[in-house]
């Protein structure tokens, strides 16, 4: 990687004042890299986020940031406290992206306006720009909040489980702007709820679970032996899926 | 027809419920957007014991009314989310506990201290008869919120829709939130002073709902509802001039009543279209539909390894 380093962890423990949630965790993330985060329910996946946003000081271990902690930080999370009945249209949504560095008084410029046309053409929202938040399917909201995210213009940007409940015609075309992001210098972390395809976007892997981390290269992190170290999957799972995977090698040759 | 123009009174109750409307309106447009329509009437009702100690002290005083109800409803906001956050117990039931033994104290309180109490003016406000002193907290009540609208809009706006955002971006996420339970006790307040405390939060909520059937952005959203709440107390008030019998309180509410039931059936979100709104529940389903797909182990086979 010759792109400069963003941001490198180090033997971080990740919980709260009484409850130690995942311990060592070591990854580094460049300018351009895509981090996928993989783990069972409660293997510190949200933690770690809440750690990265600055929300939850580490118990123990380093959060470095060689070229400095980035002033904004984009953030897409789950959304699960969501209002979409509020009356709003998704061009002033993808505008809430821009708020917090407004000031209280201060209206959106022109070059900010020029981003917030610019996220909404690449996130094909731009037709659905007027249309309130209740009349949009999940997928055009998803669309909708990638828009806002690309508004907050960070160099690092976390999305937690992106692609629930989101079809396959979306899912390709979010990942074709996740790719564009990492074109541009930017770092993405992304919490994933399943094993998929979103993981061929992705050049490394942070396997979370039973307390402890792993982190590498995606091929090499996501073996069935490791999932299984790390309680993602069962044995009889990952017996299955290396018996179905030998089958189709054998086929190929 | 216009000779109720001719009464100081009516003049000063039009002006005091105009000035009130321009506060009330974005406040309640606010509680009916957080979902808190019915948290703004435990509220209305939680000031109870605060304002009968004042007047039991203090007799007619709008500002140890201000001192008493602030504390009091203050004291049950912030009890109420300690309570939310400390135990197994709910907002919603939190809220309740508290406010029906506010409720009960203040009645305790108001009946131990006897006669000389106006009981009525408690229940169903008095706003033909404003005193200077009412006028003035209710003009300051009309600036403080505005100005503060001014500032906490946008935070106030992205905490409703995105919390979880809202948390991301900011070092105190509940600043603007709690400001604006300040604002809803600080308004109630006034409308305490003005429609009693049975119909205080009638004039907050009703023409935030009427409103929230037309309006599908931010800013015609809160103008419709202060367009509603004005005409609410206006067209109330000359009602009740020509209806003696008929206390102001419950005519002003009645007429927004009137403009929610218009707009439920005639406006663009009301009645007939909610068969257009996808419902909030159509994530959850598909959540689990693609679990599905990834737990037969074909697509995390296919692609993964």
């Amino acid at each position: 990687m010759t792109q400069p380093l963003l941001l490198s962890a180090d033997g971080l423990t990740l919980g709260y004042r009484d409850l130690t949630v995942v311990e060592d965790v070591t990854f580094e993330l460049a300018r351009g890299d895509v981090l996928a985060v993989v783990g069972h329910n409660g293997s510190g996946k949200s933690t770690l986020i809440r750690t990265l946003l600055g929300g939850l000081p580490p118990l123990a271990g380093a959060l470095n940031w060689p070229l400095a902690r980035p002033e904004t930080v984009a953030y897409l999370g789950q959304r699960t406290d969501f209002d979409n009945r509020f009356p709003i249209r998704v061009r002033d949504l993808a505008a809430m992206g821009a708020w917090p560095g407004l000031g209280f008084l201060h209206k959106i410029d022109g070059e900010c306006r020029a981003r917030i046309e610019s996220a909404l053409d690449r996130t094909g929202t731009a037709e659905i720009a007027d249309m309130p938040l209740h009349k949009l399917s999940a997928g055009q909201l998803q669309r909708a909040l990638f828009a806002r995210t690309m508004v907050q213009d960070a160099p690092l940007i976390l999305l937690d489980e992106p692609f629930t409940a989101i079809d396959q015609t979306t899912e390709a075309a979010l990942l074709t702007l996740i790719d564009s992001w990492a074109a541009e210098g930017r770092a993405v972390i992304m919490v994933l709820h399943d094993l998929s395809a979103v993981l061929q976007h992705c050049n490394s892997a942070l396997l979370l679970g039973q307390g402890r981390a792993l982190f590498g290269n995606p091929q090499e992190t996501l073996t069935p032996h490791n999932l299984v170290g790390h309680a993602y999957l069962s044995r009889s799972q990952a017996t299955w899926i290396e018996t179905m995977y030998r089958g189709q090698e054998a086929g190929h040759v | 027809m216009f000779e109720w123009f001719e009464y100081a009174f009516m003049v000063r109750a039009l002006v005091a419920t105009s000035v009130m409307s321009f506060a009330i309106a974005p406040v309640g447009a606010f509680l009916v957007l957080r979902r808190l329509s019915l948290a703004g009437e435990a509220m209305a009702h939680a000031i109870v014991p605060g304002i009968v100690i004042a007047f039991v002290v203090s007799g007619l005083s709008v500002v140890s009314m201000i001192i008493g109800g602030l504390t009091a409803g203050i004291a049950v906001a912030a009890l109420t989310s300690l309570l939310a956050r400390m135990t197994i117990i709910r907002e919603d039931a939190s809220l309740a506990s508290l406010y029906l033994i506010a409720l009960a104290l203040g009645i305790f309180v108001l009946s131990a201290a006897g006669s000389a109490v106006p009981l009525k003016s408690f229940l169903f406000g008095s706003i033909l008869g404003i005193d200077n002193e009412t006028l003035v907290l209710i003009g300051a009540t009309a600036t403080i919120t505005l100005v503060s609208f001014a500032f906490i809009l946008r935070p106030l706006i992205t905490n409703t829709i995105d919390p979880v955002f809202h948390e991301s971006q900011t070092k105190y996420p509940g600043l603007a939130t709690q400001w604006f339970m300040f604002l809803v006790v600080l308004n109630l307040l006034g409308a305490f002073k003005a429609l009693g405390t049975l119909m205080a939060v009638g004039l907050m909520i009703l023409p935030a709902t009427a409103a929230r059937y037309w309006a599908s952005t931010i800013t015609s959203y809160l103008l419709t509802t202060f367009v509603f709440a004005l005409l609410s107390c206006w067209i109330g008030l000359i009602v009740s001039f020509h209806l003696p019998d008929v206390p102001s309180g419950p005519a002003i509410v009645l007429v927004a009543a009137v403009f929610f039931f218009i707009s439920l059936i005639l406006a663009p979100q009301g009645f007939h279209a909610t068969a257009r709104l996808n419902p909030a529940c159509r994530w959850k389903q598909s959540d689990g539909d693609a679990n599905v797909i990834s737990k037969t182990g074909e697509k995390i086979h296919e692609k993964t390894f």
